[in-house]
């Protein structure tokens, strides 16, 4: 069944974990019925898929827009149409780790923004926390409902040559994707019909349900129908399409900074027939945007006052405000010995090993060891600021180091890890590429759900190992098998 | 609701509909200019459309093409299609989450489709009306969808009212600029092909034959594009629908907001009811359209204080 058109050129990557195969170029169980599927269809055919997916994408509006010279371009996200399979073993260890870790992580704000043992018994040193620009000090001493900070985390897994699961970052501010996870299904349901209910692959439709259950479990007032709703920067924000399709799905009110007032500490929103009492706000606008009295006063996203509302208590805001102490690339470090810390279990989800550049012999090591590995800025995501040691020319190295002596505190080192590869139909046949995976955890009064599947990110370009949509990256739609 | 998204439903439906009247007027006015008849002028046609001023429209020298051109594909035109249905998009997509997926895409593919580089290149070589055509029907087919799926409620009727109210505005416009030249030039008066292509261009020729058997007469048009109450783009007839959608709305409204529009939508509608084409003349035609449009714009001022929240 390898013999066909599209397998001919597929080779493992070396020292790689591959998806499909195993090392003795044999397909995994759990991928046999795809194979089978795909072998079926012409090459013709499995590009006239392509581009049904590409013009189901733009006619639902499903792009992202670049603003150049200023003519607005719409682009999608690039998709891969094939698949990336994981199986209910594997998926049953992932959710356990991710709930081992949230949970770790929910209780280290907690205590972060209440009493601080952590620091006091010496676990996680002082100047972590308190040289992070996101750990906020408004916080302290301010009780959230149900002692919940991370509603909603991202966080994002790799594996490595073995197969082993890593945790590269965990997501804890507004964590973003989760709408093409839920699109990548809807699409691929299209593509291939009948293969979904074949496979048993499990269903990421209830998302947007438990999401509600929880944002609504949140609310401060005790009303049967609290107002609930989704804040967005509005329809210039690359993610627009995701605050739509969420609000849409939730059927919640979709509001901007400029919809919104507060009064006397309680914040309303602006409608045809006066102001209405708002009690749960699911945020997608960074904390230093949500309030200009508190934060960033140049700021329009936001909203006078919120923050003095959400003192008292009268608003529920999601995620909380300051868990970027927890997210920090500095901080990560640590997780491992929260989880013993809080909960005195081992961590089942490993940790890269990460090296901090403020230590003088962490960085003499990094430093001679530097085609080896990958050097982050503790604060950027997206996949900016990055060094890639192996890739990065001389001159590249000599000019990142300087800017690291700058100030050490802002930088980590992580050994390359070689991500897994999957197949993706690229140019007509398949070809392995990078991928890594982001489950959706949420977290209510109840405890923490994770729906079966994900966010698949693939680095498109041959040999890339970055899988950032702002760096060139693609996604895939996941499927958890039953 | 929210006032945003109410003004959001109200703006969209402004621009579609605009759209949909410059793109009959494009197509009329440029089979006109074929006629070879001696004296057609774009001028009117922009100077209602674009708000272009003299300077512009004799840069563009009466060449239909250019003056296609300009009003579709011109980004320096504020009232040019591709801004239009930009503008209708972005007010769409603000309000993604409440209008159903099928209009959405509609507006979504109208705009893809008016970016498309057939529509420029087929306006400058082939034949534009099949061109204009192309538009037409996307507009069609959001009129189509929006009746068949959106709900009937607060939403559709902020929609309504939007709609009427810029087709009335239109309407009158463009009766103010072709009656315009009359003062200077009353020959025209008696010119048939004149007011055949006033009424061709807001698709009102067929009634017009229907309902007056004595020929082509200006008070009678006058009559059917201000007082028809059958005539779907008479002032009479968007005015009534105005009023109707925005009746609706009362139970959703504050009482005082309500009262305040509702009496300035009943003073315009009761002042073109008791009105003919013999009191009309009484006051100066031009006169009593510049009324009617004030009353118009006031309306949307109001709309704009009390229920969008953009005092």
């Amino acid at each position: 069944m390898q013999d066909t058109q599209f397998f001919e050129k597929y080779g493992l990557i070396n020292g790689v974990w591959d998806e499909m195969y195993n090392k003795d170029h044999v397909v995994r169980d759990h991928y046999h019925k795809v194979i089978e599927y795909l072998s079926k269809e012409s090459a013709d055919d499995l590009h006239k898929k392509e581009e049904l997916a590409k013009r189901l994408f733009m006619t639902q509006g499903i792009t992202f827009t670049v603003y150049n010279s200023g003519e607005g371009i719409e682009k999608i996200f690039p998709f891969d149409i094939i698949p990336r399979v994981i199986t209910s073993s594997e998926w049953e260890f992932i959710e356990k780790g991710i709930k081992q870790r949230l949970t770790a992580l929910n209780l280290f704000l907690k205590d972060i923004y209440h009493n601080q043992f952590i620091i006091k018994d010496g676990v996680v040193p002082i100047d972590i926390v308190y040289s992070c620009p996101h750990f906020l000090r408004e916080m302290y001493q301010l009780n959230v409902p149900y002692d919940v900070y991370v509603h909603i985390a991202g966080i994002d897994l790799i594996r490595d040559h073995d197969g082993t699961f890593y945790v590269l970052e965990d997501n804890l501010r507004t964590p973003s994707g989760v709408s093409y996870m839920l699109e990548n299904r809807e699409i691929t349901k299209r593509l291939f019909p009948d293969l979904i209910p074949h496979c048993g692959v499990r269903s990421v439709t209830e998302y947007p349900s438990i999401l509600y259950k929880n944002l609504q479990a949140l609310s401060p007032r005790q009303v049967s129908n609290p107002t609930i709703v989704l804040l967005s920067p509005g329809i210039y924000n690359s993610a627009y399409f995701e605050h739509t399709t969420l609000a849409r799905l939730m059927g919640v009110e979709l509001v901007e900074g400029r919809d919104l007032v507060v009064n006397n500490h309680r914040v309303y929103m602006k409608t045809t027939t006066g102001l209405q009492q708002v009690d749960v706000i699911y945020r997608r606008v960074d904390d230093d945007f949500l309030d200009p009295l508190m934060f960033n006063p140049q700021s329009v996203l936001g909203v006078a006052g919120l923050m003095g509302a959400y003192r008292k208590g009268n608003v529920a805001i999601v995620n909380a405000l300051g868990n970027g102490v927890a997210d920090d690339k500095a901080t990560y470090i640590y997780v491992p010995d929260m989880i013993r810390y809080y909960l005195n279990e081992e961590p089942l989800l490993k940790n890269v090993p990460t090296h901090r550049l403020s230590n003088p012999d962490e960085r003499e090591y990094v430093f001679a060891n530097i085609n080896k590995m990958v050097i982050k800025k503790t604060n950027e995501s997206g996949g900016y600021g990055m060094l890639m040691g192996h890739a990065a020319s001389d001159e590249e190295i000599e000019k990142y180091k300087l800017e690291i002596m700058k100030d050490p505190r802002n930088f980590i080192a992580q050994p390359t890890i070689s991500l897994s590869a999957a197949p993706c139909y690229i140019n007509g046949v398949l070809q392995p590429r990078r991928i890594d995976l982001r489950p959706y955890a949420l977290c209510g009064p109840d405890g923490i759900e994770i729906v079966p599947g994900g966010l698949t990110r693939v680095a498109l370009t041959e040999g890339s190992l970055v899988v950032n949509s702002s760096q060139g990256g693609g996604s895939k739609d996941t499927w958890v098998l039953a | 609701m929210l006032s945003r998204v109410a003004a959001s439903f109200y703006w969209l439906s402004r621009y579609i509909e605009r759209s949909d009247g410059i793109l009959r007027m494009l197509k009329t006015n440029y089979a006109s200019s074929q006629d070879s008849i001696a004296g057609f002028s774009w001028e009117p046609v922009m100077r209602i459309f674009s708000g272009a001023d003299t300077d512009l429209i004799r840069s563009l020298g009466n060449e239909s093409r250019s003056v296609l051109k300009f009003m579709v594909n011109e980004r320096d035109n504020p009232n040019s299609i591709i801004n239009l249905i930009t503008l209708a998009r972005e007010n769409a997509r603000s309000v993604q989450e409440h209008i159903p997926k099928d209009l959405w895409q509609c507006i979504n593919e109208y705009y893809h489709t008016v970016k498309e580089p057939r529509i420029a290149t087929g306006l400058r070589k082939d034949d534009p009306i099949g061109i204009l055509d192309v538009l037409i029907k996307e507009v069609m087919l959001y009129y189509g969808t929006a009746e068949i799926t959106m709900e009937r409620g607060q939403a559709r009727s902020f929609m309504n009212i939007g709609k009427y109210l810029e087709r009335a505005i239109q309407s009158i416009d463009i009766l103010d600029v072709k009656f315009g030249p009359i003062n200077t030039n009353p020959d025209l008066l008696l010119d048939i092909t004149y007011w055949k292509h006033l009424l061709q261009s807001i698709g009102g020729y067929e009634l017009y034959q229907k309902t007056y058997r004595d020929g082509l007469e200006a008070h009678n048009v006058i009559e059917q594009v201000i007082l028809n109450n059958d005539f779907p783009r008479s002032a009479i007839y968007s005015v009534n629908n105005i009023q109707r959608y925005f009746d609706r709305l009362k139970n959703n409204s504050n009482v005082n907001d309500y009262r305040e529009i509702s009496f300035q939508i009943g003073k315009l509608q009761s002042n073109i009811k008791y009105s003919s084409v013999k009191s009309i003349s009484q006051i100066g035609l031009h006169q009593y359209l510049t009324g009617l449009r004030d009353d118009l714009y006031k309306i949307g001022n109001s709309l704009n204080g009390y229920y969008f929240a953009n005092s």
